[in-house]
């Protein structure tokens, strides 16, 4: 069977916003779009990085949970394909470049898109300098490990889109992922061509449906190439 | 008379299925609720008295629109590995490639059929195909040598995946109000897209100037009064954000200036939807 949620995990959507604001984190990282609201103390310790409302009251808005959480995606993905671009592996292959700069053109797009729709809620706005993202992970030398951190990067964001959209309730916000998930998908089609040809939909399971993934998941893949602890308190936990 | 129809249609179902669905059923139930339409079709001539509206595509509507398209292209990869041999070029992986995307689409097909049956809705007729543009030749085809020229078959592949992804995209603000379908035609689309990028790259490789996303550098292959529909607005220069505001992109740090990134960067990272009348203009070019 495939791997939806059932109504019952649809019910914890409602409580799991109503938790929002259990997450530790620094005050400058405190997300705006609770302007309203009184900013979570600072917490001593470990600085953690918190996506959504700290604070859900009858005016805390899912859509700026999601988008923040989409807008971190794309920043991470931007970041990678810039990197790749300004120093590349000496190995690829003619037509590869290209593509990897069309790709990085896109994901720049999609962060500046989405961190222009978060407007003052973009949940860095406040940071004095932008978050350096860790690729460490990766090789990046080969073409081969380009291409497959392209992949997993890609895949991550195909299956973050297709599992936190339901969080939506803006239709608006709704038609803009929309818009976006399917380049994704693309470029995972195309990373994965890329590697082995044929590959095209081998995240695609058994029922014909694409990878679908929870926040928590996600942020579990992505963590280590940010550079402090994101705090899942405030995201989707099913 | 729809209702017989429709009591028909159960009773022909199979039962397994239906209960292998159950906790699907339990989701479906309420869809109901959210489909005037539905309420309607459940009181005689209730269907026909509804007038057409702009803007009331239902939850069944959509799934029912979605089907469609599925068989659309489900039938289209059949009949193209039915073909004799030597259609499919030596690569055996485009073969391959076909295969997995008809088999994907036949189990789209039985998740929609499912989830329309379980909704209590009637799973619409199935048309016949006629993917020349002939309408079983009752007019000039505009795709004659779709099955015998597979650069011909290629193209047409391009056209159908791209419209699945536009269609189901059109769709997705009329399941809002069910997270369950929402997220599974979400993934349904994104496996379209999957499909389109590769029928993308296939045709790349065999020299058409195309990317694996639709690009204002494609080469047009779309043919005037016909498929042109299947890209248009396709490119656009302006995205928005809710409340109608313009993306300002020539402001943002995107690149700007000093590369086309407005022109050809911009409309190459959306994908942009096709409402209910265009994808079934779509549909109607190859059924009848």
């Amino acid at each position: 069977m495939h791997t939806p949620s059932s109504p019952a995990r649809m019910l914890a959507r409602r409580s799991f916003f109503r938790v929002a604001g259990a997450g530790a984190a620094v005050s400058a990282l405190v997300l705006a779009g609770c302007g309203k609201d009184d900013p979570e103390p600072p917490v001593p310790g470990t600085p953690t990085l918190s996506l959504g409302n700290f604070v859900a009251t009858a005016t805390s808005d899912p859509n700026i949970t999601v988008l923040n959480y989409a807008y971190l995606l794309e920043q991470i993905e931007a970041a990678f394909y810039d990197k790749v671009v300004t120093t590349p592996p000496a190995d690829l292959l003619p037509g590869e470049l290209a593509y990897l700069t069309d790709m990085r053109d896109h994901e720049l797009i999609h962060r500046e898109y989405l961190k222009y729709a978060l407007g003052t809620s973009a949940y860095d706005n406040t940071l004095a300098t932008p978050l350096v993202f860790d690729f460490s992970t990766f090789t990046l030398t080969t073409r081969t490990g380009v291409w497959t951190a392209a992949r997993q990067l890609e895949e991550i964001g195909v299956a973050a889109y297709n599992g936190a959209a339901k969080y939506l309730t803006s239709a608006d916000h709704l038609n803009a992922l929309g818009k976006i998930v399917s380049v994704e998908a693309r470029h995972a089609a195309l990373a994965r061509e890329v590697l082995q040809p044929g590959s095209f939909a081998d995240n695609v399971g058994t029922t014909g449906l694409d990878d679908a993934k929870t926040p928590a998941q996600v942020v579990a893949l992505i963590q280590p190439f940010v550079p402090i602890a994101i705090s899942t308190a405030n995201l989707p936990t099913t | 008379m729809y209702l017989l129809k429709l009591l028909a249609e159960l009773a022909t179902t199979d039962t397994t299925q239906l209960e292998q669905s159950a906790p699907r059923r339990a989701a479906l139930e309420s869809l109901g609720r959210f489909s005037a339409k539905t309420l309607a079709a459940a009181l005689p001539l209730g269907l026909a008295a509804l007038p057409a509206q702009a803007g009331t595509t239902t939850i069944l509507d959509s799934l029912g629109l979605a089907l469609q398209l599925e068989r659309l292209q489900e039938a289209f990869y059949t009949q193209a590995l039915a073909a004799p041999a030597g259609f499919f070029p030596a690569d055996a992986t485009i073969r391959t490639s076909i295969v997995t995307m008809q088999r994907q689409q036949q189990q789209h097909i039985t998740l929609l059929t499912d989830a329309i049956i379980n909704s209590g809705g009637p799973v619409p007729a199935r048309p016949n195909y006629d993917f020349t543009g002939s309408r079983n030749s009752t007019q000039p085809a505009f795709f004659a040598s779709v099955f015998s020229n597979f650069d011909d078959f290629l193209r047409l592949a391009q056209l159908l995946e791209d419209t699945g992804v536009r269609a189901y995209k059109g769709q997705v603000e009329s399941l809002i109000s069910n997270d369950f379908i929402l997220q599974t035609a979400l993934q349904i689309h994104s496996t379209e897209a999957r499909h389109a990028a590769r029928i993308r790259i296939i045709r790349q490789k065999r020299g058409a100037v195309v990317k694996p996303w639709p690009s204002p550098t494609d080469a047009s292959i779309t043919v005037a009064g016909k498929t042109d529909i299947v890209y248009s607005g396709e490119n656009a220069l302006e995205q928005s954000v809710p409340s109608y505001r313009p993306v300002p992109f020539r402001l943002l740090p995107i690149g700007f200036p000093g590369t086309n990134i407005l022109t050809q960067g911009v409309p190459e990272a959306f994908d942009e939807p096709l409402n209910t009348a265009q994808a079934g203009t779509i549909l109607g070019l190859f059924t009848y």
